[in-house]
């Protein structure tokens, strides 16, 4: 009788014991999710649903220029579960192979000229004569910073490739010029509230951040818009010189379309948690279909370029990608 | 009387080492910053024009800024401390509101105030006042968030001068305006000053809010942020020192150039 109830007393403790083990099969914690800009507001939606399916974890997100998050990450060491980039060359550029291993394409945008019912001129403009009103004197129209964020040299890729496009020589710098430099800011999400107090009337942005803060847009051809991967070969003939590894350095971006790229840090902390994060992110019902709502076509099934890095990827995440460049 | 000697020494040396884990706050990061950075770096960077630059503009606007909160703080701070009227809570109340409100806010406030479509924006154009971009903007926003610094401090230092000595002056027959020049300045002038530098120091380092107004013509705190997000730490650093040199040489002037009046005005007492 006695041996019996500490026996019972053994079993209950080493269950006791075992719980917690239990608790540490299901991914819990506190993810640290980096992303661009752009992709804050359907990132937000995807957390909160993620969560839902997995209320042990606690999604903390954190947005900016994918440029600056990258280099939050490798030269500051801020911690990072997930980076997900609006170029996916910033993750290869920076983060890779350093700090990361793989490199996932997962959707992409294009490019469109937001503006206001107030903008000067808003009744008037079309796909066809955006660039004319640009030029026109007391229109005041503006880009991110290319050097900070991609949306900034393809801003100027668009315009480049107008020129080509509309033929008409001499356009882009006759866009540039009625440009000043003050219109130019850090973040292409930082144009919106110059648009809304009215201090400016039209803004480069890509087409998810338009129909996300509910602007109004104009689309343009896909020849010059950078969302049409089939035009990568048109695209190319815009170049742009951006800002390289030190002041005084410049090298060169060349046009191509719009795709954003995910990955998950080599020392993430939570790396169960970033592993169902991202496969929740790439599953046609969830993430991607979020993605698609708010105007960001997203890749189904989304791609990495080389069997090398399907490879390295996570065992529960190579059904969701496929192999293709 | 040893004991109580002693027991002073340790009530000292307890305040002392409550104190060690704030002043290790600054320090640690501020002396990993500068001596993680090489003379050769900062040479470097400050042959840069584009730093020179922004380091003058900083300390132009800041100073601007500060000039302005002085002119126009000064009668706003004496009234509050002489005079009682209804609203005074209120009011005082406001002018702190500059601490607490988010800088992306206060930069988006006061570009909507420049709206071209709105009555006020357009009189503002009329008179060729261009806020978005421009060094106006940027002196508006930082007297925005510098001004209460100034306008508290000085405040404390008119309801440090016993408005009897006013009286006195006043049935000596001097005006209003004579017994405010010639008594309570002199005697408030430290904590004007005071309010000045922490005005001013409030306004060099603000970046939130000029960011929104202004990126382009940029000033110290932007052109960091661009650098270290553009290139990385290595090349952002240079200039934050630069910033923190300068502001340093800068704030320790203004307090011996205070020191030093105040003396000169005892000695003319005496």
């Amino acid at each position: 009788m006695f041996r019996s109830k500490i026996g019972l007393i053994l079993v209950g403790l080493f269950l006791v014991i075992l719980s917690p083990l239990n608790l540490l099969a299901e991914p819990h914690g506190k993810l640290i999710v980096f992303h661009a800009g752009s992709l804050t507001i359907p990132f937000k939606r995807i957390a909160r649903q993620f969560e839902r399916l997995y209320p042990q974890v606690e999604v903390l997100q954190e947005s900016g220029g994918s440029t600056r998050m990258a280099r939050l990450i490798a030269d500051v060491g801020k911690p990072a579960d997930v980076m997900a980039a609006a170029d996916y060359q910033v993750i290869d550029n920076i983060l890779r192979p350093k700090f990361a291993n793989y490199n996932i394409r997962f959707a992409s945008n294009q490019l469109v000229l937001c503006y206001t019912p107030r903008s000067r001129y808003a009744d008037e403009i079309t796909k066809d004569n955006w660039y004319k009103i640009l030029c026109r004197k007391g229109v005041v129209w503006g880009h991110s910073d290319p050097n900070l964020d991609p949306c900034g040299y393809r801003s100027l890729m668009v315009m480049q490739l107008a020129e080509k496009f509309y033929k008409k020589p001499g356009l882009y710098k006759r866009l540039l010029a009625n440009r000043p430099i003050k219109n130019i800011r850090p973040k292409s999400v930082e144009l919106i509230s110059l648009l809304q107090t009215g201090n400016m009337d039209y803004a480069w942005e890509y087409l998810s951040v338009a129909v996300q803060h509910h602007l109004r847009y104009v689309k343009l051809d896909d020849h010059i818009n950078l969302g049409n991967y089939k035009y990568d070969p048109y695209y190319r003939q815009a170049k742009v010189k951006v800002v390289g590894k030190r002041p005084g350095k410049w090298i060169i971006k060349r046009g191509k379309s719009c795709t954003y790229g995910i990955t998950i840090l080599k020392n993430a902390h939570n790396p169960e948690a970033a592993i169902a994060f991202v496969a929740y992110l790439l599953s046609p019902a969830g993430g991607l279909k979020i993605l698609k709502e708010m105007g960001q076509p997203p890749f189904i099934p989304a791609r990495v370029p080389t069997k090398k890095m399907w490879e390295r990827l996570p065992r529960q995440l190579k059904p969701l990608v496929e192999i293709k460049n | 009387m040893k004991l109580s000697q002693g027991k002073r020494d340790n009530f000292f040396l307890t305040l002392f080492f409550f104190s060690l884990p704030l002043i290790v706050l600054i320090l640690l990061p501020l002396g990993k910053m500068l001596t993680g950075t090489g003379v050769d770096e900062l040479l470097h960077c400050i042959g840069e024009a584009e730093v020179r630059n922004a380091l003058l503009r900083s300390i132009y606007t800041s100073f601007t800024a500060s000039a302005i909160s002085f002119v126009f703080g000064t009668p706003l701070a004496y009234l509050l401390a002489r005079k009682e009227f209804p609203g005074k809570r209120l009011m005082e109340g406001i002018i702190d509101l500059p601490i607490m409100i988010p800088h992306p806010v206060i930069g988006i406030a006061i570009l909507s105030l420049a709206a071209r479509d709105t009555l006020f924006g357009e009189i503002l154009q009329r008179l060729s006042l261009h806020i978005m971009g421009t060094l106006t903007g940027i002196i508006t926003v930082l007297t925005f968030v510098g001004m209460p610094f100034y306008i508290n401090t000085a405040k404390a230092g008119f309801e440090g001068v016993s408005p009897r000595l006013e009286h006195v002056a006043r049935s000596l027959g001097a005006g209003p305006w004579h017994s405010f020049f010639r008594i309570t300045l002199p005697l408030a002038w430290r904590n004007m000053v005071l309010g000045t530098i922490m005005c001013m120091a409030r306004a060099i380092s603000e970046f939130g809010a000029v960011v929104i107004v202004a990126y382009h013509p940029m000033t110290a705190p932007v052109l960091i942020y661009e650098r270290f997000t553009a290139y990385g730490l290595k090349y952002s650093q240079p200039v934050a020192v630069w910033l923190i040199i300068l502001s340093l040489i800068l704030f320790v002037l203004l307090r011996m150039v205070a020191r030093g009046k105040i003396r000169q005005e005892g000695e003319m007492d005496a």
